[in-house]
């Protein structure tokens, strides 16, 4: 790739700096030791540690709820978890942007359900009723097969154009499923309905996981699985071979590295990951329907492996976790109160991390907030009664407070219309301030916060949550590419 | 070739349609590709000087198409309109331009900017994220209904007649999208070859710090490239919703697809490859529509666009690219 | 900076897992999955029924009419002295039809485990019944569609058996087709039909079920399909002969009918007229003059139907119309099962009521039952409306 971009500027020699060793590396070990020592114990824990820990701090939130709960919550997280790990191979060990990789997801998900299922369609009918064990199988071997032969395009495709042809793989396996199949197999647009529960026969025993207890305790196992698979192979020769093509393709092969079946091997890795996710998912949604694996899907999956740093396996737990939460918070199913409570705790995350250099600041900032929304409050109340006199959506603990510190007018549809678009000026032009500026401008961008979201964001939390998927990808990209849990790069020019 | 065999193939051996139905079909095919040729346009330029696949412009094309439809409704309406048609048409495109201009480079200077040096994958991220954000904007401030222009109704019904009444029909609306598009595009064909701005633009797609050691400011260069290149998506929003009459928050993702599917086999990065591949990519996809069922008509134009890939990465015109090191 | 953003996901994220816990802590002890249905409910003087549609989503306009026209049903129930003691709550569920058919399953899982939640109203595409059907079944709840009419989804195999758990207040798009088949030979006296599927199984299955219709009886057609997503319809039209008469369009977007109807006036075909479903049933949106429709059945001098129309600002909203109906046949089941059990009942008991359900005077115009497939006894025949010039709907037949 041709790379024009001017050389990164120096970071700001440190006093240990000495020629001829890159500063930044030079620096690491201050840094590590900046850290406090819950993240270093974390960082020296051996990978074996690290999971013994892990695993039960994944699993014991989830044993009182109710089912929908482990559905909505548990399942959920664990199958975007799963997504997670397996795009992690291909963008995060790899460094392939592949905008297709939902369509592994999706075939594996139709290859278990048509495996295991009966289907009548366009006056063909397919029993096939496999045990479990094969479907599976099926799914990830074809997936992985089909990865081979995808990403063998990519020995000829460069960066960009690889995201090209695998957007389109993406794309068309969508319209295939949905509408272009002669034979029935995949059903059109009905999707495929009316397929088994996961049921392992062997020996002449079987076993049938059907509840969502059941579905739950099987995708934690095949994570764990998959975790360790993928942390013994990160270390591994493969594994730090990925790496080494990661960050300069170039070099790595005049090292003798075979860049191009590397990256091959990682793309069908990844898609064999995707196609496992796929078949227990079908099974748990008891399904397969083209709007499954759809752009929003492929987004969502991006969210978790961004957000959870590209190429750390943590991460993609810790990911899918919030963004998973979140998404579920803001559902219109859940309740408005679950929705509100994440959004005012981000917002004063929000206010903790603007202002994190500054205590003064904050509080100036924070007092100055509140003031605000209840003298705006009380000016708006005298001149233009109709102003406040609307209702708090679905009350709750905050209702109090919320009457009378937020403008909630009776009619609020077009001023709240006003007020986003008002909102996303404001949010930019305080990225673009500095120190008491940017005071002055939180507390009515704060406050205008509070009245879009009171009037607008949550009557319809299930767009709001895309809405802000797409503001988070952004931030993130601008303040912290590596995610939660990754690693910084130094990016070689 | 293969297209010239296949075309060949489908009129020759189609018993009842003929001739006619197939120049029926090109005449459609040449109107929608104006409209791909137009989104693709603002995905080359970008692309051209930033290296940067810029997913959100669809979305930006979209947004063009709801200022449109917005303005028409605020002057009356199809049926009704308070200022005489042809102003208001103009009226529509003139604030539908500067609109999406003005969202690229808004765009531009907050979600690509700050990633200039990044590394390469940070901008596609972020475009997917402008995309998401915009598209879901429009969901959660208008509503997924979807809307009618009505645009027979504001400019005519009528049409021309090639060849008698049973011949090649072609709407006015018709005419008007095809010649306002080679308009603009004869446009920027001037601006870049015959401009300052044009000449800057050039030499910062060819090597961005040379030309700022020669005193470009490639910011600004870069900048005006998205202003322009959404511009020239907005242009093609309203003339979307002016001939396919509907428009909704969904309409970007799939106009731009295939704009973006145009400017690949183009070859991306190439200006006259994004007018080429726009038409190319318009004429297969009514031929299709036209000969085979309506349902497989995107995984033929998705297939072509696979297989140009496959065969020559760069595009019909692009040039190869060139590791440096 | 790292640290702040790990603690506060996680702690935002711990939170919210803790007040669900909290949350179904409270409720009584988890059933599994079988007893269910038949756990005892206390029935109180609230009772809960649920209700799935796509409240958002692209199909969110027909959603939010069935929402408004059940909830229609309740506030009228609610505010009957008579049921002062048996009031009933509506819990909607967002099934985001159009979007992921993943979201109307996880409704469902909701709604089973929601142990006071006695029957549901929906969900409202066939596709949504299919995928939630094994969820619905698990928590032994009987759901009532207002607007799922694909013909198998009763037949008892083809989707999947859903025999005494499923129900539907509008007739099957089998009781459509002929219909509109007839009307088109008998009264149009259409000899050649042009048919354009949108590639949704509603589409097509009635697309499928009225050319077969018209050809046995002697009609030339033409099939074509175009994508609910197409807006230039250009190719479609080059292929439709001139000499044609009709074009039928079963359809669910309206909007899209309107641009297809303006591209062919464009094209120089106006004088061939449309056809459209009870899915086009949208007056105002679709408005090409002289265009036919067919619409499920409903009586439009029943107060009930010119109340809602009063309270709507003169819009009908016709589509959700059967949903009113489903939410009385929810409601009548849930009351008469409490009063059998004496104020306490199970999901099983209700779901015989609503096998039982007998309401001689509908909205509908007619009286409504159901056979054991879960059809209703007497699916009357479509009403035939063509488009005024105004863009108003006029029943002709």
């Amino acid at each position: 790739m041709a790379d024009t971009s001017p050389p990164t500027p120096e970071p700001p020699a440190a006093a240990t700096a000495q020629i001829g060793v890159d500063s930044w590396v030079s620096e690491e070990d201050q840094r590590r030791e900046g850290r406090k020592w819950l993240g270093r114990t974390w960082e020296r824990l051996p990978p074996a540690g690290k999971l013994a820990l892990l695993t039960p701090a994944i699993a014991v939130p989830f044993l009182p709820l109710s089912e929908a709960n482990i559905y909505n919550y548990g399942l959920f997280i664990l199958i975007y978890a799963l997504l997670a790990l397996g795009l992690n191979v291909v963008v995060g060990f790899a460094g392939l942007l592949d905008l297709g990789y939902v369509a592994f997801f999706g075939f594996g998900a139709y290859i278990y359900a048509f495996l295991s299922g009966t289907h009548h369609e366009k006056g063909h009918v397919y029993t096939h009723h496999w045990a479990a064990q094969w479907s599976i199988l099926t799914a990830v071997v074809m997936c992985a097969v089909i990865g081979l032969f995808l990403g063998s395009s990519s020995r000829r495709l460069l960066g960009d154009y690889l995201a090209i042809v695998t957007l389109f793989f993406g794309q068309a396996f969508v319209v295939f499923t949905n509408s272009a199949d002669p034979y029935g197999i995949t059903n059109g647009s009905n999707g495929l309905g009316n397929i088994d529960p996961l049921r392992f026969f062997a020996f002449g025993a079987s076993f049938t996981v059907s509840s969502t207890r059941g579905y739950y305790w099987f995708l934690f196992g095949c994570v764990i699985v998959v975790l360790i698979v993928l942390h013994l192979l990160s270390e591994s020769r493969t594994g730090r071979a990925w790496k080494a093509s990661r960050e300069d393709p170039l070099a790595a092969e005049m090292m003798g590295m075979p860049v191009n079946r590397l990256k091959i091997m990682a793309f069908s890795f990844g898609a064999a990951i995707a196609g496992l996710a796929g078949s227990v998912f079908a099974a748990a949604q008891t399904g397969a329907f083209p709007q499954n694996f759809g752009t929003q899907v492929l987004i969502l999956i991006y969210a978790v492996v961004i957000l959870g740093g590209t190429g750390s396996l943590t991460g993609m737990l810790a990911g899918a976790t919030a963004i998973i939460v979140s998404f579920q918070v803001l559902d219109s199913t859940s309740p408005p109160n679950n929705a509100r409570t994440l959004f005012y705790l981000s917002l004063v995350v929000g206010v903790v991390v603007i202002f994190k250099k500054s205590r003064a600041q904050m509080a100036v900032a924070v007092a100055s907030t509140v003031a605000l929304g209840f003298a705006l409050h009380a000016i708006v109340h005298e001149v233009w009664p109709r102003g406040t006199s609307g209702q708090v959506t679905s009350g709750g603990y905050l209702t109090g407070a919320i009457k009378h510190w937020v403008l909630l007018p009776t009619n609020p549809n077009r001023l709240a219309v006003y007020g986003y678009l008002a909102l996303i000026v404001l949010v930019i032009t305080i990225v673009q301030l500095k120190g008491w500026w940017r005071v002055a401008v939180v507390p009515p961008t704060i406050v205008l916060t509070a009245f879009v979201w009171e009037n607008l964001l949550i009557q319809q939390p299930a767009v709001t949550r895309y809405v802000l998927f797409g503001v988070l990808l952004i931030a993130l990209m601008a303040t912290r590419p590596q995610g939660l849990f990754g690693t910084a790069k130094v990016e070689i020019a | 070739m293969l297209l010239a065999i296949w075309v060949f193939y489908a009129v020759y051996f189609s018993p009842t349609q003929g001739w006619t139905f197939f120049l029926q079909l090109t005449v459609d095919g040449i109107i929608l590709g104006s409209i791909y040729a137009l989104i693709a346009l603002g995905y080359s330029m970008v692309y051209g000087i930033l290296k940067l696949l810029n997913f959100a412009h669809g979305d930006v094309a979209m947004i063009g198409a709801f200022i449109g439809f917005g303005v028409l409704t605020l002057l009356g309406g199809p049926l009704s309109p308070a200022i005489p048609v042809v102003a208001l048409v103009a009226c529509m495109f003139v604030v539908a331009m500067l609109g999406s201009g003005f969202l690229g480079l808004a765009i531009e200077r907050f979600a690509y900017r700050p990633l200039r040096d990044a590394p390469r994958i940070a901008p596609l991220i972020s475009a997917l994220g402008v995309a998401f954000f915009l598209e879901n904007s429009v969901l959660l401030l208008f509503g997924a209904n979807y809307r009618n222009y009505d645009g027979y109704d504001l400019i005519s019904y009528n049409g021309i007649h090639l060849g008698g009444s049973a011949g090649v029909f072609v709407s006015y609306l018709g005419v008007m999208v095809i010649t306002g598009a080679l308009l603009l595009m004869v446009g920027l064909v001037a601006l870049v070859r015959w401009t300052r701005f044009g000449k800057a633009m050039r030499a910062v797609s060819f090597d961005r710090e040379a030309a700022a050691m020669m005193g470009i400011d490639p910011d600004r260069v870069i900048a005006t490239t998205f202003f322009v290149g959404s511009a020239l998506g907005g242009a093609a929003g309203v003339m979307f919703g002016l001939v396919y009459s509907q428009i909704y928050y969904l309409v970007g993702f799939l106009a731009g697809l295939k704009g973006f599917t145009a400017a690949v086999v183009g070859g991306i990065g190439s200006i006259p490859g994004a007018m080429l591949g726009g038409l190319l990519v318009g004429l297969v996809e009514s031929w299709a529509k036209g000969y085979l069922n309506g349902n497989v008509a995107d995984l033929v134009v998705f297939g072509i666009l696979i297989g140009v890939m496959l065969i020559r990465p760069q595009g019909l015109l692009g040039t190869p690219a060139l590791q440096k090191v | 900076m790292k640290k702040v953003m790990v603690a506060a996901v996680f702690a935002v994220a711990l939170a919210i897992l803790a007040a669900n816990a909290l949350g179904s802590a409270k409720a009584p002890a988890r059933a599994s999955a079988s007893s269910l249905a038949t756990a005892s409910v206390t029935c109180g003087k609230l009772r809960t029924i649920g209700m799935a549609a796509p409240i958002t989503g692209p199909a969110s306009d027909i959603g939010n009419q069935q929402v408004r026209w059940a909830k229609f049903f309740v506030k009228r129930w609610n505010a009957s002295k008579a049921n002062r003691n048996q009031k009933i709550k509506l819990v909607t569920g967002d099934t985001q039809l159009g979007v992921d058919t993943a979201f109307a399953v996880k409704v469902a899982q909701s709604f089973k485990s929601n142990s006071k939640l006695l029957a549901v109203v929906g969900p409202a595409g066939s596709q949504e019944v299919v995928a939630s059907t094994t969820a619905y079944k698990a928590g032994g709840l009987g759901f009532v569609s207002g607007s799922a009419s694909r013909t198998s989804l009763t037949d008892g195999h083809t989707d999947g058996n859903r025999r005494g758990y499923f129900y539907r207040t509008v007739p099957s798009d089998a009781a459509q087709g002929p219909t509109v088949a007839n009307y088109m030979t008998k009264t149009l006296k259409w000899k050649r039909v042009y048919i354009i599927d949108d590639q949704e199984t509603y589409s097509q299955g009635l697309a499928d079920g009225v050319q077969k219709i018209l050809n046995a009886k002697g009609v030339t057609t033409k099939r074509d399909s175009i994508s609910q997503k197409d807006s230039d319809f250009s190719a479609a039209i080059a292929k439709i002969p001139s000499n044609y008469q009709g074009i039928y369009i079963p359809w669910q977007l309206a909007p899209q009918a309107q641009a297809f109807g303006q591209q062919l006036q464009a094209a120089g075909k106006g004088h061939i007229k449309l056809f459209g479903s009870d899915g086009l049933f949208a007056p105002g949106v679709w408005k090409i003059a002289g265009s036919y429709d067919s619409a499920f059945p409903y009586n439009p001098t029943d107060p009930v139907v010119k109340a809602y129309v009063k309270a709507h600002g003169g819009n009908g909203e016709f589509f959700g119309l059967p949903s009113y109906v489903a939410a009385q046949v929810d409601t009548l089941a849930v009351t008469k099962a409490c009063k059998a059990g004496h104020g306490k009942t199970t999901r099983a008991a209700v779901r015989k009521q609503i096998a039982k359900t007998n309401i001689a005077t509908t909205i509908l115009g007619f009286r409504v039952g159901f056979k054991s497939s879960g059809e209703m006894k007497l699916p009357a025949a479509y009403g035939i409306y063509q488009i005024q010039k105004n863009g108003s709907f006029k029943r002709i037949g």
